[in-house]
């Protein structure tokens, strides 16, 4: 391709566009496209890999000073005086506030009602701050932190859910340690369930606390003009950065500028901000200059969120045929001292697989640790982990096929919505074609045969001692039907070049590019002459924040509907200068084409767009359509390789079948499967935040050493993305549902049962380190020597 | 959690000009710097001058006797005359951290390197950096220590140490003052065990710099293997790991051990020569009986804390599949 080709804005002829409905029509479903789906290199690769895209934590700005906090060393503690003279007088220190600062006597709401102040003097975890300084260098600022003289009562302190019913258990929270009731789902009957079951299975479960740990660390940089802030932060949702900041501050929301066009990597952790954009924006303003306040990874580890802890008991029953007939979920959780630490735990209980009679109940306990923050799929994971292992011990004790299984309990509707409908469901699909497109079949023959072969030597410590397992979990995300609101607006110049406006943040998914693919697919404009201006409240329309797998079905829809805005308003100026009716018009890309008649005028010909100069598209995301549950769904196979010597697991290959309705971007979207088996993996064999338990109650990890997440050498090179790509005309006018969360689901759920099909035993808790799979090892050897 | 501003940085143009300088108060070594910068940022380890000897090409010299304090890690892992000679610490170089570690880091700093105890890196104010208790002792100590775990129960992290200790290496140490002061020491001898000196790793004085280590010839055909376990597959240190050199009677391994070194990594405060083990292989013939009886050997006098009790297990596994893969 020339320089030449390059830089065409359209494609060459004998493209076929998508009809453009008359005004106030739904566009009909896309079937086959041109650019959407297909593999595409991101809009925005060359700016992310070259270095030239401006990230957050690059900003400098004339003038602009560094902030730092000094924060609580304690689980919980009270600060009983603080003297920041020293730090006050170190020369290059512009300002040190602290909850005497009058415009910093703030009250503040962690997400879930109370929350005390910006500076509490009463800190409840670890890293709650209680000052902050701004200076002229990140050095001076730390240093002048270290200047400041704290003085701390230390106060006994809750680190585990596990502990806070104890009969010791100190007594953290007025009221008791527990947040609100317990939650309570039933539907039918348990008891008779259980009753009415061949077998039951049932077992205690513990999913270790996940660390928030995005590549860009959270943090901002402030700077007024006049009355008006500006916050240039690394964030999901800028639009929910500026109500937070103008909410604390007391601004409008006018004056609230928050810019993240770029942003490096969220999990849900950056769906809100944190106390530093509040904080850089008052020194900010006490200062007169730009302030940057960028946590230390440490400080994140500490602050920025986590997926909870959860003990679960999970009890399931089943009939020989394989019918299920009963669920029943116990689970606690801590999301530290103010917020939930239960939340959808059990919404994989309850809606994935088909059940008469559940009951789930879930209570949450409050803990002097770090606060739960979203994590990629709340509380799926860790449901996962519990009910896939569940149901393949009663696939075994009753002789049944793991994935046959689970095709026999195939739900039609949402059970834990009462039973809606799914907008579309492709369980069974992905469980089928996944099994068929893994090789199952031949692979549980090959395993079953070593296991059997090798339990027969005497099992444990017998050779082999390398054995090879395969395991399957399935799952249904929650949400995933996104919905309103969101405004987006598609802008053609004089030219026929076209500018893509809209609020949501790209997090890494590739949202820029699909939306992209949207304007292309409708436009007929080449996808890499588009240019994409998101993520900022100044200059784009509302989109809340990219979470819960919302973001291409919310903004999806409204790109398609701004692009056919534009087509129709481009094809109404046609008609009138062309004195055609506009039904005998098509929109054809590069022109505009006149049915039945060898006549075509091209778009930049059109006269009202060569006065005007350019012409605009809205967008809006209206409701979804009622009655209907719009949900992706998944299934992981994988294949392990358990060191019946060492505990070490080694997973070979992983396939992800995926519904998540049309594909929108190929490559994009494979990134995302193999980005959230990568992050199942963690989950499953490494991930694991250690409290100072029983001692000081401080968090042990706060390093990317300490703290394990998986490395290159632990995610398999084999990994296969398999799209189960469903028609689905009913759950928006871009038939795709959601794909962020559902993929990093049930990875770690079929990593215990590749381990348990390898060499028989259980892994209760994760993560499946060696030392867990050595213990289930000792405790099967333990069992066997007991029977004899 | 920053480097102090007033650090002064000097790079040295001769081993004297290092040593000279190394006398004065807070100074400190650096090579690699790989854990000096991470232990400085942490202000876990205080200086006031680093002494920068990356400039001593000298150092970096490979012979086959004697490996120069300043050869990467990344080197001796991809040396071939190591690789033929030195099998066990070949392997151990390519198991250190990563790529990119494995590049910086030096063989003297591995040996030298500070501990990787949670609680030392964190702010506790534990027995080494001072305070009067071992946190790990009775807290999170999944990866600590089951022998020699007196006062303080860190493990040491070094891999190529575990390696050295089963070639029988000696470190080389210069210093104080002038280059030609120097003396070797055991590579097994050259660790302090915190029972002596809690506050101390090694016997590296105020003022000495390792400059080389040297490993005699192994005894012939010798075979040898070095294995880490660990929590993922890179990046990370052992949570168990063993280096084995053996000989077998006229280099047959149907016929009896005749020579045994095992060394374990990951258990204890230095690397641990399993001797109980190295006297149940000796002398018989590496079948299954001899490697049950070696890895229970090796565990007799292990002492778990609470939460490393999977290390017995772990050091038993180890041994028996290494054991079992020489036996061929």
């Amino acid at each position: 391709m020339s320089a030449r080709d390059d830089e065409r804005l359209y494609h060459e002829q004998g493209v076929t566009l998508p009809e453009t409905p008359p005004p106030s029509t739904d566009p009909p479903p896309w079937r086959e496209t041109l650019t959407v789906g297909k593999r595409r290199s991101r809009v925005d690769g060359y700016e992310r890999l070259s270095g030239a895209a401006i990230y957050p934590s690059d900003m400098q700005l004339p003038g602009m000073l560094h902030a730092a906090f000094l924060r609580c060393p304690h689980p919980h503690a009270k600060l009983t005086s603080l003297d920041t003279r020293a730090a006050r007088a170190l020369p290059g220190v512009h300002a040190v506030i602290d909850d005497t600062t009058p415009e910093a006597a703030i009250d503040w709401n962690y997400q879930g009602g109370e929350g005390g102040r910006l500076f509490a003097g009463h800190c409840r975890f670890e890293g709650a701050p209680v000052a902050a300084v701004a200076a002229e260098t990140p050095h001076i600022a730390r240093e002048a932190v270290e200047a400041i003289v704290a003085e701390w009562e230390v106060l006994p302190h809750v680190s585990d859910a596990r502990d806070a019913d104890a009969e010791d258990a100190p007594r953290i929270r007025d009221g008791g340690n527990r947040i609100g009731e317990p939650s309570i789902y039933t539907r039918g009957d348990v008891a008779q369930g259980f009753a009415e079951a061949d077998a039951v299975v049932e077992r205690d479960f513990h999913t270790a606390c996940e660390l928030h740990t995005p590549l860009e660390l959270h943090g901002c940089v402030a700077a007024w003009d006049g009355l008006d802030l500006t916050i240039w932060e690394s964030t999901q949702g800028c639009f929910r950065v500026q109500e937070q900041v103008a909410g604390y501050l007391d601004l409008p929301l006018s004056r609230v500028r928050v810019v993240g066009h770029y942003m490096g990597g969220g999990f849900g952790s950056k769906l809100e901000t944190g106390k530093y954009a509040v904080v850089a924006a008052l020194l900010a303003r006490r200062t007169g200059r730009p302030v940057k306040l960028v946590l230390t990874r440490e400080e994140t580890m500490l602050v920025c969120g986590n997926r909870p802890a959860n003990s679960m008991h999970m009890k399931v029953g089943v009939r020989k045929d394989g019918t299920l007939t009963a669920i029943e979920l116990t689970g606690r959780g801590s999301g530290g001292f103010w917020r939930g630490g239960t939340g959808l735990v059990d919404w994989l209980a309850k809606d994935l697989y088909a059940c008469p009679n559940v009951r789930t109940e879930l209570t949450s306990w409050a803990t002097n640790a770090g606060n739960q923050r979203p994590f990629r799929a709340p509380g799926h994971p860790q449901g996962s982990w519990a009910l896939e292992q569940v149901l393949d011990e009663l696939a075994g004790t009753i002789g049944i096929d793991p994935v046959e299984l689970r095709l026999r309990n195939v739900p039609g509707e949402s059970q834990a919505r009462g039973g809606v409908p799914y907008s579309s469901t492709g369980l069974a699909e992905c469980l089928r074609d996944g099994a068929r497109e893994f090789g199952w079949e031949e692979a549980r023959r090959r395993t079953r045969e070593s296991r059997e072969a090798w339990l027969a030597r005497g099992g444990n410590g017998g050779a082999p001692h390398r054995l090879r397992g395969v395991g399957v979990g399935g799952c249904v995300w929650v949400a995933g039907g996104g919905g309103p609101p969101a405004t987006v607006l598609v802008r053609m110049y004089a030219d026929g070049s076209v500018t893509l406006n809209m609020g949501a943040a790209d997090i890494g998914t590739g949202t820029r590019t699909v939306m992209a693919s949207i304007v292309a697919e409708e436009l007929g404009v080449r996808l890499e002459t588009i240019q994409v201006e998101n993520a900022d409240t100044g200059t784009t329309a509302f989109s809340g924040p990219s979470g819960g797998s919302k973001t291409v079905p919310t903004d999806g829809p409204a790109t398609r509907d701004a692009t056919v805005a534009l087509k129709q308003q481009l094809l109404a100026w046609a008609s009138e200068q062309l004195d055609t009716p506009r039904e005998n018009l098509r929109y054809a890309g590069e022109f505009i084409e006149v049915r039945g008649r060898d006549q075509r005028l091209k778009v930049t010909d059109v006269e009202r767009l060569q006065r005007r100069r350019s012409v605009v598209g809205v967008g809006h995301r209206g409701p979804n359509q009622e009655g209907l549950a719009i949900c992706p769904f998944a299934a992981h196979f994988c294949e392990v390789e358990v060191d019946t010597l060492t505990g070490e697991v080694r997973v070979l290959r992983f396939l992800g079948a995926q519904d998540s309705g049309r594909v929108m971007s190929r490559k994009t979207f494979d990134s995302q499967v193999y980005g959230g088996i990568a992050m199942g993996i963690g989950f499953g064999l490494t991930e694991e935040r250690v409290l100072d338990r029983g001692q000081t109650g401080k968090l042990c990890n706060k390093s990317w050493h300490d703290y394990k997440l998986p490395t290159a050498m632990d995610v398999p090179a084999d990994l296969v993305s398999l799209p189960i790509e469903l028609q689905d005309d009913r759950c928006n006018n871009i038939g795709a549902k959601g794909l962020g969360e559902p993929v990093t689901i049930p990875t770690a759920s079929a990593i215990a049962n590749a381990i348990h099909d390898a060499c028989g035993v259980w892994i209760d808790d994760t993560p499946a380190s060696p030392p867990r799979v050595l213990a289930a090892l000792r405790r099967q050897r333990d069992r066997k020597e007991a029977r004899r | 959690m920053s480097i102090s501003q007033d650090l002064a940085y000097l790079r040295a143009a001769d081993l004297d000009e290092a040593l000279r300088h190394l006398e004065k108060d807070g100074a400190c070594v650096h090579g690699g710097g790989s854990d000096l910068v991470t232990c400085l940022r942490e202000g876990t380890v205080t200086c006031a001058q680093v002494i920068s000897i990356g400039g001593l090409d000298d150092l970096r010299a490979i012979t086959p006797t004697s490996i120069g304090a300043l050869a990467t890690i990344a080197e001796l892992g991809r040396h071939e005359e190591i690789e033929r000679r030195l099998p066990a610490l070949a392997a151990a170089a390519r198991a250190v951290g990563s790529p990119q570690l494995r590049n910086q880091g030096t063989l003297g700093g591995n040996l030298c390197q500070k501990p990787r105890c949670w609680y030392w890196r964190g702010d506790f104010h534990c027995l080494r950096q001072g305070g009067d208790t071992c946190y790990a002792a009775f807290g999170q100590n999944h990866g600590h220590a089951i022998f020699g775990a007196e006062a303080c129960v860190y493990v040491h992290p070094s891999d190529t140490a575990v390696a050295l200790t089963a070639y029988e290496a000696r470190v080389r140490i210069a210093g104080p003052g002038r280059s030609s002061r120097t003396r070797t020491v055991p590579v097994d001898e050259f660790f302090v065990l915190p029972a002596d000196d809690p506050t101390r790793e090694t016997v590296v004085g105020r003022g000495e710099i390792v400059t080389a280590v040297e490993v005699p010839a192994p005894p012939d055909g010798h075979v040898g293997v070095y294995r880490k376990i660990r929590a993922r597959g890179a990046w990370d240190f052992a949570l168990t790991s063993a280096a084995i050199v053996l000989a077998f009677e006229g280099g047959d391994r149907g016929k009896p051990v005749r020579h045994a070194r095992l060394v374990l990594g990951g258990v204890a405060p230095a690397p641990w020569r399993a001797a109980a083990a190295e006297q149940a292989l000796v002398g018989r013939r590496l079948d299954e009986s001899t490697i049950a009886a070696a890895a229970e050997a090796a565990v007799a006098d292990a002492s778990a804390l609470d939460h490393n009790g999977f290390k017995i297990d772990l050091v038993q596994g180890v041994l028996r599949e290494e054991l079992q893969s020489l036996a061929g």
